[in-house]
């Protein structure tokens, strides 16, 4: 596993000499400040209305996490549906048109190895945009007095969902030699983990393709919003960090399955 | 120092390498010749542990490349047909990379680097970027990563292709030297593709011939051309004899 670190390293140190790791940044810095501020005014504005219309009982429910870093964190979540394949399309991508795959695959490095570093360098700039956005709800807390653990608690869920979308952008650079393809691939996956309890509860329904309860169940389960959105109120249950674990594993292990089929074409 | 046994590949139906034997001594240098699309890249690339054989083995040192496959691709230094470089990186950074890839010990890989710099001619260029070095330069980039970990073992895809004619004179004399032991320097064993037959007169000391992914000649230069025989006309004759038992059989 040691090859792994210096793999993931010099992805990482890749990724902050080419534009795409800036852009992403600045991207993401901006859109972070544009949708705090709007969810700030519309926050005032919204404790404006109630005390004119002195909703007192309201007033007094009305915090900054649940009115405020909640609505924020599930905006900014929207964004990963580019951000994160725009990080990921080169990571396998890259090798097979600089023909650096041979060289991985020649070298003492295990196929691990190069999956895993390959991931825990993306890891390292989701983990990096998250603290990012971190700085927003920061600001709060020396102007007001939201609750600790649950801003943790919304930005362990940012972090859960961008590393699941990052394992997912992963494999889809490793099953084709095109940036764009893997790009686009990522964010059908992505959207499709969105649309499964949709799709779920639109089968059950309707009995469309034979789709009992079960099934069903099971694809409510595979989609990503319920489990993100627990983790936003501030509930940090086994069962959600269970499944976002899951959904990395089952990518991790397809990627180097298709890694590995190199050798068996 | 290297014995393939038996090695075969195959592409559905399409039988790339078929059956190839051969043993290569420790410090000899071993010319593999063939046409294009003969299975020469094919075979290294099984050498070198990127492709699996669908039959037969090699042994790399004391290595199978089956049973300890991280310990054979540890005792080669493999140049692919087309070097692989990443071109946003300097060429020092590249190489260090590659040496840790390779388990060269931490503290040793800055005289690693160092060393297949200087071996190279690359000293000059160290830190610039690869992608804006010439095509002889990454070529040298290519060699310098391949020999950065001091391998026993080097296996070199077409090193001198698409070279200009001082540049190809470099890459042979590179690695001629590569191939004699210097003080210190272990001397690699090498084995090198191409269909340059002048390459071969050049630096090796024994020629693999294959043609349709069989071995057709395995003999040392030396007795291939006694006669004075020119080895453009054992290649010739070697590749056009099995083209007429083809024709025969149809």
């Amino acid at each position: 596993m040691r090859h792994a670190g210096t793999i993931a390293g010099r992805e990482l140190r890749s990724l902050f000499v080419s534009p795409v790791a800036y852009a992403v940044l600045t991207l993401w810095a901006l859109l972070g400040a544009f949708f705090f501020l709007s969810t700030l005014v519309q926050f005032q504005e919204i404790l404006l209305r109630m005390q004119q219309f002195q909703m007192f009982d309201q007033l007094r429910q009305m915090n900054l996490n649940d009115a405020l870093i909640e609505p924020f964190f599930q905006t900014m979540w929207v964004f990963f549906l580019i951000g994160v394949p725009a990080v990921t399309m080169h990571l396998f991508t890259a090798d097979k048109a600089n023909r650096t795959e041979e060289l991985l695959l020649t070298s003492p490095a295990t196929i691990w190895d190069i999956v895993v570093g390959k991931y825990l360098a993306a890891a390292g700039f989701m983990v990096l945009m998250v603290a990012l956005l971190g700085f927003f709800p920061g600001l709060l807390f020396a102007f007001g007095d939201p609750e600790v653990g649950k801003t943790w608690a919304g930005l362990l869920g940012m972090v859960l969902v961008a590393l699941a979308y990052a394992a997912i952008g992963l494999f889809a650079s490793s099953v084709t030699s095109n940036q764009i393809i893997a790009f686009f691939l990522a964010l059908m996956l992505i959207v499709l983990f969105l649309l499964l309890s949709l799709i779920g509860d639109l089968g059950a329904a309707s009995g469309f393709f034979g789709m009992g309860e079960s099934v069903a169940g099971v694809m409510r389960w595979l989609a990503t919003a319920e489990h993100f959105s627990r983790l936003t109120q501030g509930l940090v249950e086994t069962r959600d960090l269970v499944y976002f674990a899951f959904i990395i594993g089952v990518f991790l292990l397809l990627t180097k399955a298709s890694v590995e089929s190199v050798r068996w074409r | 120092m290297i014995e393939a046994r038996g090695l075969s590949k195959r592409y559905g139906d399409l039988l790339a390498v078929d059956d190839v034997s051969f043993v290569v001594q420790e410090g000899e240098v071993v010319g593999f010749l063939g046409p294009n699309g003969a299975g020469k890249t094919t075979t290294m690339r099984m050498l070198t542990g990127y492709l699996p054989p669908s039959d037969g083995t090699a042994v790399i040192g004391d290595a199978d490349i089956f049973e300890q496959p991280i310990a054979a691709r540890r005792a080669v230094g493999y140049l692919p047909e087309t070097p692989p470089l990443y071109p946003e990186m300097d060429v020092q950074g590249f190489l260090r990379f590659v040496a840790r890839l390779h388990d060269v010990p931490r503290r040793e890989i800055r005289d690693a680097v160092d060393r297949a710099l200087e071996r190279c001619g690359l000293a000059d260029v160290r830190r610039r970027v690869i992608g804006a070095l010439s095509k002889g330069y990454r070529q040298r980039v290519g060699v310098a990563q391949a020999i950065v970990h001091a391998p026993p073992v080097l296996v070199l895809d077409e090193p001198t292709v698409g070279l200009d004619p001082i540049q190809i004179r470099e890459i042979r004399g590179l690695i001629a030297e590569l191939a004699a032991p210097r003080d210190g320097e272990p001397a690699h064993t090498v084995v090198l593709s191409t269909h340059i037959l002048p390459e071969v007169e050049a630096i090796c000391q024994r020629v693999i011939l294959i043609n349709r992914g069989r071995k057709v000649v395995d003999r040392p230069l030396a007795e291939l051309t006694a006669d004075g025989a020119r080895l453009e006309d054992v290649f010739a004759r070697a590749t056009a004899r099995d083209a007429d038992a083809e024709e025969a059989e149809a």
